[in-house]
């Protein structure tokens, strides 16, 4: 049985949000919704370094949804919206959602949404704020975004373009391609080669090669949450005087 | 102070909406949604002023383009995925509030933003007459033109230039306006710029990073640092800031702001007195062998010297105008040595070291020395390790620890090779930042490491590289443009000064100034509104017409008289081949033009037309037809005008074939595109240029170092004969012995203060006032000012403005973090929201460039920097090779809480 899961190489990751936003924009996701969020580690400020000179660091973490395999928003949902599917992604069933929010409260990494609002008014808030006349917004203008519905196989609504006011919605590793055989948007549209997709389940994918030979670790795993998405921690820097030199000097 | 919404609009109040014919953008954008149920995959290239030229897939449904996300489909696997966030998310400008509908003609005041919408001939016609006119009144040449950077559309920006060369309007080069000429690659290395592709990084063992910040201005190859680290090679980053990529590198280095020459020097001091420099290399393609006058601080001419005199008179026949013949005292014969400048192959054994005495053809007697005694005798009188601690290390840091720095980096550099330098634009966009460039070359030189893969030194920043001859399209019928250089536009007074006319030898200038400006692709009210001068030319009506090309209403496109709408990439066919990967590349249109947009080439076709018709040319006016590269293409528009069958619609389509054809046109005629066809070029998506080093890579200098072909290499579209004269010996040249370069004592590279030969000089009192450098770096969520209102990035921006400063400067300034704060000098003045970070070199202020001023309540955060000219560069013209360039950080400022 396939398992998807995800490795961030936090060496090869730039800290650029790319990821952010192209699973934005090819999720439809409005103004104020942020499926995935690229962080400085202990900043306020993204791209502003932590410590003193000249011990100053700066760690970049993406955080996508971790798609845990014992995931505690699932354990809460009281209606089954929530579920995770026989290949290891954990979805949201847009038609079965009914808003409570319990998964939002469970999710240890902060990453579900919710849909407060007709996502066309955080457009219109979205561009009131970038400094825009207020009106130029209407219903049923272009929004971006994959523009079909996507459907599991047994028919549940993983993916609208336009999302209904009152549910809860979350990365979904774009199950939208994935059941297309394409990787997530994250993955295709990552400058930094930082992500790798695949079986867990499968000895010879590139992630489970890569997990055997790499130190990975999970974001608090403490938790028992067992995350499918794995972290390669920056490496050790040669620091002041270190050079590794060539064969040749 | 609180600003609100409201404030903002008020204080931009886009007339374009508010004159009731813009504000239902998107309603008429739907009308466009048709089609079948079916998704699409067009392949494009993204190609803002980035260059990255990055592939593209844009996913179109019914019509509109639904997402974008990289294409991935770079022949060589390491290359993908190229592009970024911006590109990711250009939806939002193509879609946006700001997009151009209709031609606009203003209505109120200049900068007000009032316009009415008109037809597309109105506004034609209108623009025609105003250009006319201020061609006969003061010349074509007194219309400046500017399209930013070429690369990214070689056949709409090539269609401009087209149009600029029919009536010889001058030109502005984008490089030097944009202050992104590295000017020690023509003073060094007789070229415009040079790089290597981003793949070859991973080719060296030490990458040493001189203000670059690679991790957020160059995304798409940022990553090959990170593969070059893994495969072994250490990085090191000197900048008087910390940035992401300095996080990524080994070793940090912050050093006093404009300090980096003398680092150079300090390392240039430790290889010379260490022997650790590669003896062979710098006497076969350097000028370090040639002998220097100590008279009269030239290089020695063969014909000076009375026994070579004969046989200087001869080889002087046998060589180019541009070359000369300079001497070199050979250690084999024991005598002096005519040194052949067309080719590297070396057949003498040159002294380095030492001093001589020659005898001149007129009997005198006269002592010389070899350039590398002369570099010698500098590093190690002014640039000994613990001298240059005194210049670079910051404000409380340990000086013995930097001393101690220099010694072992320069050591690490000097053996550990294959080294690359990377020499960021923070670092040469100051006055004297050629000679940090100069500086920096002298480590790769005297290492060896130039013209091999993973040796070199580059520069990224601005990409204005022709990739090949271009004449065949972007010239009418072989006529040429006249240039004006921006600095010079922008500064009245240098214009007027002694300094500019002793020093001035080929530099033009419009007899009657600029009277017009036409722009394109640019947002110059923003982006070059250098100490607020050319609003207040705008204003003042000195300049008499300002016409602007644009797919969005931008703040410049509210300063201008006539908007003109142009399109997107996405809605056109464009020819791209950027610099920093060397791939050609097209775009395609996924969507037609939105509302009544139109591509640039029917444009300026357009205007062309419309001007012959004013203008008194009769072999322009038979010769119109072929304005577009097929004249049956023209024809067929015109016809279809007289019978009345034209529409939009038709002229599109004509256009789009006009598009293609100029396209064909260009390819396939020079050694680097030979092969490459449109076919191949929409089969394959990116083909790469037939480089001539190994697997056709980018390696600059493979054929001087491998084929011993003299310096420099072409720099199209500019003559050999015209660049080969920088460095007359064929040689790579770090003695510079025009009379300029001797009168401000920087015939060697050398370390100048900052401010001192700038600010101060105009103003004393400005070293009390304003002791703060004002850095305008580039953001990560803007590509320059596009972007600035895309609203995805603003989000990530919390939709403001900052200012980055150190925390104690926010001590001493009583400013917390997140107060509106005031950076300011006696030029002007810009506001953000305060953030400290500690990684910011107590003597900078940091505003992040890009921001249209509606973001900024109406403020340019470049009415503080200033037009700054360096006579040096004075020297020759040859347009964004060697010209005048913009200096941005070399602007003292202060600041203060609001």
């Amino acid at each position: 049985m396939v398992r998807y899961g995800m490795i961030i190489d936090l060496n090869r990751c730039i800290g650029c949000r790319s990821c952010a936003v192209v699973c934005k924009i090819v999720n439809s996701q409005p103004p104020g919704t942020w499926w995935q969020r690229v962080e400085t580690v202990g900043s306020n400020e993204h791209m502003v370094p932590v410590g003193e000179y000249p011990n100053l660091s700066e760690v970049f973490l993406p955080i996508p949804c971790m798609h845990c395999e014992n995931a505690p928003c699932v354990d809460v949902c009281p209606v089954g919206a929530t579920w995770q599917r026989e290949d290891g992604l954990v979805l949201v069933d847009f038609e079965r959602c009914i808003g409570c929010r319990y998964c939002i409260t469970a999710c240890p990494y902060g990453v579900r949404q919710f849909n407060w609002q007709d996502p066309d008014e955080n457009f219109k808030q979205g561009f009131e704020r970038s400094g825009f006349e207020e009106n130029w917004f209407a219903e049923g203008d272009y929004k971006y975004g994959y523009p079909k519905d996507h459907r599991t196989d047994d028919g549940r609504l993983v993916y609208t373009k336009t999302r209904p006011r009152g549910v809860v919605e979350k990365c979904t590793f774009c199950v939208q391609f994935v059941d297309q055989g394409i990787a997530p948007a994250c993955v295709r549209g990552c400058p930094g080669n930082a992500r790798i997709f695949g079986d867990l389940d499968d000895p010879g994918s590139e992630i489970s090669k890569t997990l055997k030979d790499r130190a990975a670790f999970r974001l608090l795993e403490e938790l028992g949450t067992e995350p499918k998405v794995f972290y390669i921690p920056p490496a050790r820097k040669e620091g002041r005087g270190g050079v590794r030199y060539g064969e040749k000097i | 102070m609180n600003v609100t919404r409201r404030d903002f609009v008020k204080l931009c109040a886009f007339g374009a909406i508010s004159t009731g014919i813009a504000s239902r953008y998107f309603r008429v954008a739907s009308s466009k949604s048709s089609g079948s149920d079916e998704i699409k995959l067009v392949r494009s290239t993204c190609s803002p002023n980035c260059t990255g030229a990055c592939a593209y897939h844009a996913m179109v449904y019914k019509g509109r383009i639904t997402s974008l996300i990289q294409a991935a489909d770079y022949p060589e696997p390491e290359y993908n995925p190229r592009g970024c966030l911006k590109g990711q998310s250009m939806v939002n400008l193509i879609y946006g509030p700001d997009r151009l509908k209709k031609p606009l003609i203003r209505v109120g005041e200049r900068g007000e933003g009032k316009f009415k919408a008109v037809s597309w001939d109105e506004a034609l016609d209108y623009a025609a007459d105003k250009l006319a006119e201020i061609m006969k009144k003061y010349g074509p040449e007194s219309i400046a033109l500017s399209i930013q950077v070429p690369g990214t559309g070689y056949v709409h920006k090539g269609a401009a230039i087209r149009l600029a060369s029919m009536f010889g309007w001058s030109v502005l080069h984008g490089y030097t306006m944009n202050g992104d000429l590295p000017a020690f690659w023509s003073q060094t290395f007789g070229v415009q710029t040079e790089e290597f592709e981003s793949l070859e990084w991973i080719n060296s063992k030490y990458i040493a990073i001189f203000g670059s910040n690679l991790l957020v201005t160059r995304l798409p190859d940022a990553k090959f640092l990170s593969i070059a680290k893994e495969k072994g090679a250490k990085v090191i980053m000197v900048d008087m800031n910390f940035t992401p990529t300095a996080a990524k590198a080994d070793e940090w280095i912050q050093i006093n702001p404009s300090t980096d020459a003398a680092l150079a020097l300090g390392i240039v001091n430790v290889i010379i007195e260490q022997k650790l420099y590669d003896e062979d290399f710098i006497k076969t393609y350097t000028d370090m062998p040639l002998l220097v006058r100590l008279d009269n601080n030239k290089r020695l001419r063969a014909y000076e010297v009375k026994d070579l005199k004969d046989e200087a008179e001869r080889l002087k026949k046998e060589i180019p105008e541009y070359r000369d013949l300079f001497v070199v005292y050979d250690i084999n014969k024991g005598g002096f040595k005519i040194v052949n400048p067309e080719s590297l192959e070396r057949d003498f054994e040159p002294a380095l070291e030492g001093e001589f005495e020659v005898e001149l053809i007129d009997g005198k007697r006269v002592k010389v020395k070899p350039v590398f005694q002369l570099v010698k005798e500098l590093v190690t009188e002014d640039y000994t390790p613990e001298k240059v601690a005194e210049i670079i290390t910051p404000p409380e840091r340990d000086k013995t620890e930097y001393t101690h720095m220099i010694r072992r980096i320069a050591w690490e550099m000097a053996t550990t090779k294959p080294l690359h330098i990377v020499y960021g634009a923070s670092n040469y966009q100051w006055f004297h930042g050629d000679l940090k460039g100069r500086a920096l070359s002298l480590i790769v030189a005297l290492t060896g490491n130039i013209g091999k893969p993973g040796a070199g030194i580059s520069t990224y920043a601005g990409q204005f590289k022709i990739r090949w001859p271009l004449g065949m399209w972007w010239l009418f019928k072989g006529r040429k443009p006249n240039w004006v250089t921006y600095l010079l536009w922008m500064n009245r007074e240098y214009r007027q000064s002694e300094e500019f006319k002793k020093y001035n030898r080929e530099t033009p200038y419009p007899e009657n100034d600029v009277k017009a400006f036409v722009f394109g692709w640019n947002n110059p009210f923003d982006q070059h509104n250098m100490a607020n001068r050319l609003k207040e030319m705008a204003k003042s009506g000195e300049l008499e017409f300002i016409l602007a090309i644009d797919f969005q209403a931008t703040t410049s496109t509210k300063w201008a008289d006539v908007v003109l709408p142009g399109v997107a990439w996405y809605e056109k066919w464009e020819l791209t081949a950027t610099i920093l990967h060397p791939y050609v590349q097209m775009q395609q249109p996924a969507i037609e033009p939105l509302f009544e947009c139109m591509q640039e080439i029917w444009i300026f076709k357009e205007l062309a037309k419309k001007l012959v018709e004013r203008w008194n040319d009769e072999e322009l006016k038979a010769q119109i037809a072929d304005f577009y590269p097929d004249s049956a293409l023209f024809i067929r528009e015109e016809e279809a005008r007289k019978n009345g069958s034209w529409s939009l619609k038709l002229a599109r389509e004509i256009a789009d074939e006009a598009s293609l054809k100029a396209t064909e046109l260009m390819l396939g005629k020079h050694d680097l595109t030979k092969e490459i066809t449109l076919d191949r070029l929409l089969k394959e998506g990116a083909v790469r240029l037939n480089i001539n080093a190994p697997k056709n890579r980018q390696i600059p200098f493979w054929e001087q170092i491998h084929e011993k072909k003299p310096f420099p290499p072409p720099s199209f579209p500019a003559s050999l004969a015209k660049t080969a004269r920088f460095v007359k010996s064929g040689r790579i040249e770090f003695y510079k012995e025009e009379d300029v370069f001797i009168d401000f004592g920087e015939t060697l590279p050398v370390h100048k203060e900052p401010f001192i030969d700038t600010e101060y000089r105009v103003n004393p009192e400005a070293k009390n006032k304003y002791r703060y450098a004002f850095i305008t770096r580039n953001a990560l969520y803007r590509v320059h000012s596009t972007h600035s209102n895309n609203i995805t990035m603003l989000e990530l921006q919390d939709f403001r403005p900052r200012v980055w400063m150190n925390p104690k400067t926010a001590q001493e300034k009583g400013i917390k973090p997140g107060d509106l704060v005031e950076v300011y000098n006696d030029r002007g003045k810009v506001k953000g929201y305060a953030v400290l970070d500690p990684g910011i070199h107590p003597s900078v202020i940091i505003f992040e460039q890009g921001w249209w001023s509606r973001y900024l309540r109406g403020d340019s955060y470049n009415t503080l920097t200033y037009p700054w000219v360096k006579a040096v560069h004075l020297a020759y013209f040859v347009p964004g090779i060697w010209e005048p360039t913009t200096v941005w950080n070399e602007c003292a400022c202060d600041v203060r809480k609001v």
